[in-house]
């Protein structure tokens, strides 16, 4: 037989259980909103009977009530890992599209202003010298074209070395982004061990390492392997970041400039002695790093093969020619303006400014235009200027389209999977009112047990064994 | 989507959200497009539709050039062309003058000498014609750097030899010009030695004014040759220029067809746009509203 009060301990464990179910119900709804919050369970255990019978024993077998043997957090890890890697490629293809478009920007084309239009109208001007090739006033007019399209090509170079420039800069930010992030998980994970071991809930500060882990693998494309003691440890390319409460720190080495990066080239190196160096596969570091070492080396390359065709079918042209006054043949219009051998469009400009030494007669002394008529058709050539800049823009578009549609479906890809992991992990809120409806009933109804027990124990103390009195 | 077993007003939320966006998105494309009229704003849009743009456009800049060859070529022509008559009624004239030297046996060295002075008025008045200059520069003078192509003796000043030619299409190059000696002859036959013989002539010796007006007839037919070689010459470079001209019309014609919007298309495509973004924003309204505790009391 159980102690004559037995019951209400029973029925006073109840309206402790429901009362903190009530609690979470509570905390559940107040968060339905907040950013990366899980929602909470109270799991509930029946206390069981005396579990070892003993001779003296006279337990009934009714159980001793309820008590709540966890909070648990409603998060699949499956699906977190699968988020998370989706996240990572998502900010990666999302960076590169970003560089791509802004590479778009730099040439502007297709329209009647950018430097295909300028290469045309430097070569109408050549013909306009051809039909008028005394008239020094269309010799000047050609000549401030070539200037234009030297100026074109240089603004091209120096926008492309702007772009690399602010890329490199942002990088270095977003290193220190992930080590603050490193930081935290390693701080978290430290706090998260001590209550774990203390038996107090860590829930809420799971939620917060989720999100900082969220950060981390947008940024480096970060995985993650759980243990037992309730730590995350990160790994970046397979080196460890955060492992436990410590966390290493990533540096960005190399050159600081487009001029200097194919000698100098930009690293990640691990923030220790030596330095060792990282290799970041995935994220929005990945990108700036693929940025800085291949896109914007790539088209600047090109950009100066465009220099260098239309600088070297020019002037071997043009040397041909002779100047309106002169014996000797002409010197070349297109040079190096920093002095030195070979034209890139960093360095290109014109190098004639008297509009008399324009090569444009074929013979020498004669009023003659067959030189610049010749000129003008360097625009036909396969090989030239206009054909180069042409594949630029060409190769630069399918890559840009290429860049967006794959940035378009991975987008749409983990939006998705953002929707399955609130979908998991998210608060109903009708979910949490029928709950929040059935834990009252509970608690009323345990109440009521209470009452029972109560007039129960009333019966026996205050009405029983009065005969007689 | 993926069949999911449990729903959440956030989960709701955020993919009512992302359609939104796309929805909003593609209106906003959409309307770039049609404030720009353009198809191709960025090489991505159509990376195959920039390469004929880049090249039509390219392709535009060189047929425009070529009509304006034309045009400088067309003045030249008709220059050469309008000096030639004159002068081939000015040759006339002179035919007409010896003739009459020649024939009226009984006519006074008085009058042949009056005839000799407008013999010589002419030749000045020829050598004018063939100093003639279109854009400061002499028609009949070739690639001289000079400002005249015959001194004031009728004399033809040697010079740079090249030829004035123009291109007026893809490899096609027209010769505008005609030197000195090709339309006014050389050594017997050249106008102004003949003119000058002439003269003379019939001043001092009438009997041989017969050879004279062979060597005349013979630059006249010359002059008549030329006159109508030249001709030739200014109707293929008018006919060139029509060309270019079509072929710049049918040029833009393509450019614009690669680049521009069909605009009834578009605005159809908007007006879809807009009624399946109201569409949505109606329901969402009406979709993500209730939840159990409107019906609690």
């Amino acid at each position: 037989m159980g102690s004559t009060f037995s019951g209400l301990s029973t029925a006073l464990s109840s309206l402790y259980t429901q009362r903190r179910a009530l609690d979470v119900t509570g905390q559940n709804v107040a968060n339905a909103n907040t950013e990366g919050y899980t929602r909470q369970r109270v799991e509930m255990q029946a206390t069981s009977a005396t579990p070892v019978p003993a001779v003296h024993s006279v337990h009934n077998g009714a159980g001793g009530g309820v008590t709540v043997s966890d909070v648990s957090r409603l998060r699949d890890s499956f699906l977190e890992s699968r988020g998370r890697a989706e996240h990572a490629q998502a900010s990666y293809l999302s960076a590169q599209q970003s560089t791509f478009t802004r590479l778009e920007n730099v040439f502007a084309e297709p329209s009647d202003t950018a430097l295909a239009a300028q290469l045309g109208d430097f070569w109408a001007g050549w013909g306009d010298v051809a039909n008028q090739p005394k008239n020094e006033a269309v010799r000047a007019q050609l000549l401030e074209r070539g200037a234009v399209v030297a100026d074109g090509l240089r603004v091209a170079h120096d926008a492309l070395s702007a772009q690399w420039s602010s890329t490199r800069v942002q990088l270095d930010s977003y290193a220190s982004d992930v080590n603050s992030a490193a930081d935290a998980v390693a701080l978290l994970n430290q706090t998260i061990m001590q209550q774990k071991s203390a038996g107090l809930p860590s829930n809420e500060l799971a939620d917060q390492r989720d999100l900082r882990l969220m950060e981390l693998a947008e940024l480096t494309g970060a995985t993650t392997a759980s243990r037992e003691d309730g730590t995350v440890d990160v790994y970046v390319g397979g080196s460890s970041l955060v492992t436990g409460g410590v966390a290493r720190h990533l540096v960005v080495t190399g050159a600081r400039q487009l001029a200097t990066e194919s000698s100098d080239k930009v690293q990640f190196r691990w923030d220790s002695p030596t330095g060792l160096v990282a290799s970041v596969s995935g994220g929005t570091l990945a990108a700036g790093l693929d940025t800085l070492g291949t896109t914007i080396p790539e088209y600047a390359g090109k950009l100066d093969q465009v220099a260098a065709a239309l600088a070297d079918k020019v002037n071997t042209q043009h040397r041909l020619g002779y100047g309106m006054d002169g014996v000797a043949p002409a010197g070349d219009l297109f040079v190096n303006t920093a002095g030195g051998a070979g034209i890139t469009a960093r360095t290109i400009g014109v190098g004639i400014t008297n509009p008399r030494q324009l090569g444009v007669s074929a013979s020498p002394g004669a009023v003659d235009g067959s030189n610049a008529d010749k000129l003008a058709d360097v625009m036909k050539l396969a090989d030239g200027p206009d054909a180069a800049y042409r594949s630029l823009v060409v190769g630069l578009g399918v890559s840009a389209q290429t860049a967006q549609r794959r940035a378009d479906i991975q987008l749409r890809v983990a939006a998705d999977m953002d929707t399955l992991r609130s979908a998991d992990a998210g608060v109903n809120l009708d979910e949490e009112m029928t709950n929040m409806i059935s834990f009252q009933r509970a608690y009323e109804a345990a109440a009521r047990v209470l009452t029972s027990v109560d007039e129960m124990l009333d019966v026996l103390i205050n009405r029983t064994g009065l005969v007689g009195r | 989507m993926a069949i999911q077993v449990r729903v959440t007003q956030q989960s709701i939320a955020a993919r009512v959200t992302a359609s939104l966006q796309n929805n909003l998105n593609r209106m906003g494309d959409l309307q770039e497009r049609l404030s720009s009229g353009k198809m191709i704003t960025r090489p991505s849009d159509s990376p195959t539709g920039t390469v004929s743009s880049l090249q039509l456009r390219s392709e535009i800049r060189a047929v425009a050039q070529y009509s304006r060859n034309a045009d400088d070529g067309l003045g030249w022509l008709s220059t050469l062309d309008n000096t030639l008559t004159s002068s081939v009624a000015q040759v006339r004239r002179v035919q007409e003058l010896t003739l009459r030297g020649k024939n009226a046996g009984a006519s006074s060295p008085e009058s042949r000498a009056a005839l000799a002075t407008e013999v010589e008025n002419i030749r000045e008045e020829l050598i004018g014609l063939a100093n003639t200059r279109y854009l400061d520069r002499p028609v009949f003078g070739g690639t001289t750097s000079g400002a005249a192509a015959y001194d004031s003796n009728g004399v033809f000043r040697p010079g740079p030899t090249g030829s004035v030619s123009r291109t007026i299409g893809d490899g096609t190059k027209v010769r505008v010009d005609l030197a000195g000696p090709e339309a006014f002859g050389t050594g017997a036959t050249d106008l102004f030695a003949v003119l000058d013989s002439i003269a003379g002539s019939l001043r001092t010796n009438p009997t041989a004014l017969a050879g004279d007006l062979n060597n005349l007839n013979t630059a006249l037919e010359n002059l008549q040759t030329k006159l109508a070689d030249v001709g030739s010459r200014y109707n293929r470079v008018e006919q060139m220029r029509q060309t270019a001209d079509d072929r710049a019309l049918t040029l833009r014609g393509q450019l614009s067809e690669v680049e521009d919007i069909d605009l009834p298309q578009t605005i159809m495509e908007v007006q879809l746009q807009q009624t399946a973004y109201q569409a949505a924003l109606a329901t969402t309204a009406k979709v993500i509203q209730p939840s159990l505790i409107d019906f609690l009391r």
